[in-house]
């Protein structure tokens, strides 16, 4: 135990999907993710609670396990910490096992393992609202006195609904530190002791609800399955530009005024300069993307939240294996839409190593978020805003046309990949499917709250950072006296942009956009900054600086030229963070290397071909 | 020069100096750190000046946390506890 001045650890820790997080971020005011499927935590994370004996806390969230004895590197995570081996870490003072209540089969099995490790031990019957909605009856006290610990009953997606663990463990901490359990006498056949117990304590009327049954009789159908994937996915590209255009133009028409404003109060000069061409024109050609993000990430919370998303595996299960992949790397490569880093780290959760790197190398292929603004700012320059086929958005065809063209160079990598190894072998999946649930407003709120404030703090972050250095890099040195071109061609930027020009132009990309190619590197959406500081630079008067970047390109470039640079951001080579943990979850220079080699490669030819067919049918 | 401009440059200064810090930060946090661990080593000698020292002791990085795999997001890791 520790010293009384020091916060009793507790570890959560259960099955995968059984509210582990949403507990903790009950427990600790923290905004963890949290998603209706498997191996949404892969790490360890921690927080702080206090009880209402004024007692602190820390509490750990631990990634899901199916057991003790791992089968993926998040279990062996909490296996170590639940022990005490977790390299840097002490064990816990007690451990909170999570349960699921309306899948108590398979939850239990778990919670009498966690109870051999002989740790004082308290479980949280968590979901018991779902569970009393299928009529699943549940007799706590005889499945404390089965279990031999405290159990208590918990909502964790309610407010308050975590209050009376949260009692218990505050009241209950001296006790339970005081009695900890002795493992070999409480071993034996889990399977018959979980059997047991749910004859003593618990009343099933059925195993699954109807409507679980009724909907996966059409959403796992082979054909219509399919079918309602791409429907659901199709839908979702037409709403993020059906829905975005009036914000959009509000966002865009705010920086145009704010920047007006500015400009008439400062005098003429370099400051000025800064104010409005760098910082105003960068942050707010990349902030006006913010409605279509949210738009975009609202589907996919609502998704994860329904339960759709592990039924989406199992229907690409058979197509994924195909490619060498399987079904398990659906998750991390779903993650990667909103970001590589966290979706290359969720591949811990995938079991077979060769499944695992295979994921890691594409999942860098599937289109992050921080690519929509640079789709969404071509698509408004080069595709006109019309109805197809009298329903259809033209521009939502192309951006799904954009993410799908991703999906499909994920899987022929992957088959690539495949081709060269050894062990072709394909691995059948076991997944474990959640009951269909209604999005919870709360959680949607909060997740697009989050997925908002992540936007607006790489725009107050790096990406101001990023565009004040390239402010700076095309405006110094000045002009000489004599010059005879515009002065941004002397600037540092204007000779880089010039130098890397010679490289890209067999793609189309002229200097400008090499320039905005640079920025890039660290995050992607600063290509789009860079392109507004560029143009507001290079224009001739104040008027021309004014203009938003949308028409400015419309005009300036070919549709060869835009063409090309869409698909040089389906590949999209240069993420530093990317490579960065693909070396950290690889431990292998090799393997970053690689990955940024074909990056690069399939970047510049995909560019290339279609710079070149683009051109040869009159488009240049 | 005017002192109007001159303030200007100044003020610009100033801000690319932070840009750079600031990138250099988010973008190579290892090689910061070691530059600040190096840089305060060297300030905290005994033949500098105490000024110096004092110096190198703010620059010296602070003690990582016990599992610094956050993708970068620099988000996780325990804040002020939750009061029930």
């Amino acid at each position: 135990m520790n010293a009384p001045s020091m916060p009793s650890r507790l570890a959560l820790v259960g099955n995968p999907n059984c509210g582990k997080t949403a507990l903790f971020n009950q427990l600790t005011g923290s905004r963890q993710k949290v998603a209706n499927y498997a191996g949404v935590t892969v790490e360890r994370k921690e927080g702080r609670m206090r009880g209402p004996s004024g007692r602190e806390y820390a509490v750990l969230d631990l990634p899901g396990a199916y057991s003790l004895q791992p089968a993926s590197l998040d279990e062996a995570i909490t296996r170590d910490l639940c022990r005490g081996f977790y390299p840097g870490e002490a064990a816990p003072d007690a451990l909170v096992c999570v349960i699921d209540a309306t899948n108590l089969r398979l939850h239990l099995r778990f919670a009498l393992e966690v109870r051999e490790l002989g740790k004082p031990m308290i479980v949280a019957l968590n979901m018991v609202d779902a569970a009393r909605r299928r009529g699943i009856a549940i007799d706590v006290a005889a499945l404390e006195r089965a279990l031999g610990v405290p159990v208590v009953e918990t909502v964790a997606v309610r407010r308050h609904g975590a209050s009376e663990l949260v009692a218990r463990i505050d009241a209950m901490m001296p006790q339970l530190a005081a009695m900890p359990l002795h493992a070999a006498q409480l071993a034996g056949d889990h399977h018959a002791q979980v059997r047991d117990i749910l004859a003593d304590a618990v009343r099933m009327p059925t195993r699954t609800a109807k409507v679980d049954d009724a909907l996966d009789r059409w959403l796992l159908h082979p054909v219509f399955g399919l079918m309602s994937l791409a429907l659901v996915m199709f839908l979702i590209f037409q709403a993020v530009y059906a829905w975005a255009t009036p914000l959009m133009d509000g966002i865009e028409a705010g920086f145009a005024w704010l920047g007006a404003a500015v400009a008439a109060v400062l005098p003429q000069g370099p400051l000025s300069s800064l104010l409005v061409d760098g910082i105003i024109a960068g942050t707010g050609s990349v902030v006006v993307f913010l409605p279509q993000i949210l738009i975009l990430f609202f589907f996919i919370l609502a998704l994860e939240e329904s339960g759709y998303l592990p039924r989406a595996a199992f229907l690409l299960d058979r197509m994924m294996a195909a490619a060498g992949l399987s079904g398990r790397s659906f998750i991390p490569l779903l993650s990667s839409f909103a970001c590589a880093v966290p979706g290359i780290m969720s591949t811990r959760s995938i079991q077979d190593p060769r499944d695992r790197l295979a994921t890691i190398l594409v999942a860098p292929l599937m289109t992050c978020s921080a690519r929509l603004p640079v789709y969404a700012l071509l698509i408004g320059a080069f595709i006109p805003q019309k109805t197809v086929w009298g329903v259809f958005n033209q521009q939502g065809l192309v951006l799904f046309a954009l993410y799908a063209a991703g999906i499909l160079s994920a899987l022929a990598m992957s088959w690539t990949m495949k081709k060269f190894r050894r062990d072709k072998g394909e691995h059948p999946l076991l997944l474990e499917l959640p009951s269909y649930r209604l999005p919870h407003a709360r959680d949607l709120a909060v997740g697009l709250y989050e997925r908002g404030m992540i936007f607006l703090k790489r725009v107050g972050g790096i990406i101001l950072a990023l565009t004040i250095l390239l402010w700076f890099l095309l405006s110094f040195p000045a002009a000489p006296a004599d010059a005879t071109m515009p002065a941004i061609d002397y600037s540092f930027a204007g000779r880089i942009g010039h130098a890397l020009a010679l490289f890209f132009a067999p793609l189309g990309f002229n200097w400008q956009i090499c320039i905005a190619l640079i920025p890039g590197l660290a995050a992607r959406e600063v290509a789009v900054a860079s392109l507004a500081t560029v143009y507001a630079l290079s224009a001739a008067n104040d008027d021309a600086a004014a203009q938003a970047l949308t028409p400015l390109i419309s005009h300036g470039w070919s549709l060869a030229t835009a063409l090309s640079l869409l698909v040089w951001y389906i590949y999209a080579p240069m993420c530093i963070s990317t490579l960065a943990t693909i070396k950290r979850e690889t431990n292998s220079w090799k393997q970053m290397a690689f990955a940024a080699f074909y990056l690069f490669a399939a970047a510049y030819l995909a560019s290339l071909v279609t710079y070149q067919v683009a051109v040869a049918l009159g488009a240049g | 020069m005017d002192r109007g401009l001159l303030l200007q440059y100044a003020v610009i200064a100033l801000a690319v100096l932070a840009s750079a810090w600031v990138v250099l930060k988010k973008q190579f946090p290892g090689t910061v750190r070691r530059l600040r661990g190096a840089l305060a080593l060297w300030l905290v000698q005994p033949r500098h000046s105490p000024r110096l020292q004092a110096l190198g002791r703010c620059l010296a990085p602070p003690a990582s946390a016990a599992d610094g795999a956050c993708g970068g997001c620099s988000n996780c890791g325990p804040g002020s506890p939750k009061q029930h």
